[in-house]
């Protein structure tokens, strides 16, 4: 068990690779009820939110949900979130538990243009991701339901959205903390493994997602992430202007790098082109379907680039790649 | 709990060493050990040939989330190492006192400062 964000959770149940495995392969069901929930609502909530993130709420209609990112006057990235919306005036934000307070914090300080409330309930919901081949027949088996990805539906108190953060299909269930463990048990009972920290960031990882905190942390953009699919430019919002600058002059971008020989990458690793020091891992770990160290780093390098990182005073081979890794 | 087997040395870090069967001295960590790393997915050893003072990091096992020393258990020189562990790393899961062997070591000084299997299971306790 680990301390994150100030809650108390496993890094894993049985073990890192075979819970990754059982998410690939099958089904798992992860506790991320460390996740904020942030609800928005008001005549101006589509507006509030196109101006504090990067995407043009207004284009969303009821039951959609979308990722991107909330940026400060500069572009950097404070955190990365998924826009619930239930109708044209309410909305749900889920940002990280260890931006929770921090974006609660900042959505009230630029709210004073509009006609809008703003409510943290991340004390009240429990939240499990179900994800892997086999999450679908579980959603039907519990809840009768299919749901499209980046779709949500009611049903009774609960929030199910086509989301996750593994790359599978998936979904993710929101609820009323006291009834989170029934929820809980009765996914166990279908089938469902359950996954600790470890896998989540492994899985996460070999699909190239962005991890709060480790791969920006509040100094990157989202051009630099590689996310610019995130942003809708028809649109104003916080950051625009400084994001439209870099555009225009270049910047380095997070990229995959593959290590070539046999190792494990880690975040914080040294990553070096012509014998200099170019940047550093910002995420770095070992895929267990591809058996070889994968990592994240702002490079400014094409794809392709051989690159040496050094580990334990051993420049090891990489490459320079697009993600995702798988 | 943990397997010990009685007919070996050990170290408080967790190695254990014996003697091998063509001379030398096989190493490799407990069951305690490899069950506290869980999934070893890369195991980087010395050099054949090279020399080792006790307590020296000679060897690292890496799990998915972190990298763990392996300290010589006794002074001497490499005379093998486990080459199917580049391969199969998680022979030192499966096989701890078996096929997941790190070393054999040949000590240029007298053994001492190892434990015995009843020693080395207080340790634990």
């Amino acid at each position: 068990m680990v301390d994150f964000a100030g809650w108390h959770m496993p890094i894993q149940y049985t073990s890192i690779v075979s819970e990754h495995n059982l998410v690939r392969e099958r089904v798992g069901i992860f506790d991320v009820s460390h996740m904020g929930q942030i609800f928005v609502s008001g005549k101006e909530a589509s507006d509030f939110l196109s101006y504090v993130t990067t995407w043009d709420m207004n284009r969303l209609s009821k039951g959609d949900c979308r990722y991107c990112h909330i940026l400060n006057e500069n572009g950097q990235i404070i955190d990365d979130t998924i826009v619930y919306t239930f109708s044209s005036e309410n909305f749900m934000l889920v940002p990280n538990a260890s931006m929770v307070t921090k974006i609660f914090e900042w959505l009230n300080s630029n709210s004073a243009d509009f006609d809008v409330l703003i409510e943290n309930k991340s004390d009240e919901f429990f939240c499990f991701a179900v994800q892997g081949p086999d999450a679908p027949r579980l959603l039907r088996q519990f809840f009768n339901l299919a749901i499209t990805p980046f779709k949500l539906v009611k049903s009774g108190n609960m929030i199910i959205s086509g989301t996750g953060y593994t790359g599978e299909k998936g979904y993710e269930i929101m609820g009323p903390l006291s009834e989170g463990l029934e929820i809980w048990q009765s996914f166990l009972d279908m089938g469902a493994i359950p996954i600790g920290l470890g896998a989540r960031d492994t899985l996460r990882l070999e699909k190239g997602y962005l991890l709060s905190g480790t791969d920006f942390d509040g100094n990157q953009t989202t051009l630099e992430s590689g996310y610019s699919w995130v942003i809708d430019w028809n649109h104003d919002f916080i950051g625009k202007d400084k994001l439209l600058v870099q555009k225009e002059k270049g910047y380095k971008l997070l990229k995959g790098i593959l290590l070539e020989e046999r190792g494990v990458l880690r975040s914080g690793l040294p990553v070096y082109y012509d014998e200099k020091e170019i940047s550093k891992l910002t995420s770095g770990s070992l895929s267990p379907i591809l058996k070889r160290g994968i990592g994240l780093s702002y490079v400014d390098l094409p794809v392709g680039t051989t690159v040496n990182i050094m580990i334990r005073n051993k420049q090891l081979k990489g490459r320079v790649i697009q993600t995702p890794f798988l | 709990m943990s397997e010990i087997p009685e007919n070996l040395s050990y170290t408080e870090d967790h190695e254990w060493v014996g003697p091998d069967e063509n001379g030398g001295m096989k190493v490799g960590i407990t069951d305690y050990a490899q069950d506290s790393l869980s999934d070893v997915v890369f195991v980087e050893l010395p050099n054949v040939g090279d020399s080792y003072q006790q307590g020296e990091v000679m060897a690292v096992a890496e799990s998915v989330k972190a990298a763990s020393d392996i300290y010589a258990p006794i002074t001497g020189k490499i005379l093998a190492i486990n080459e199917k562990l580049e391969e199969s790393p998680e022979l030192v899961n499966e096989s701890p006192y078996g096929s997941g062997w790190m070393v054999i070591m040949e000590p240029s000084e007298e053994i001492s400062s190892l434990i015995d299997a009843e020693a080395y299971k207080n340790s634990l306790d």
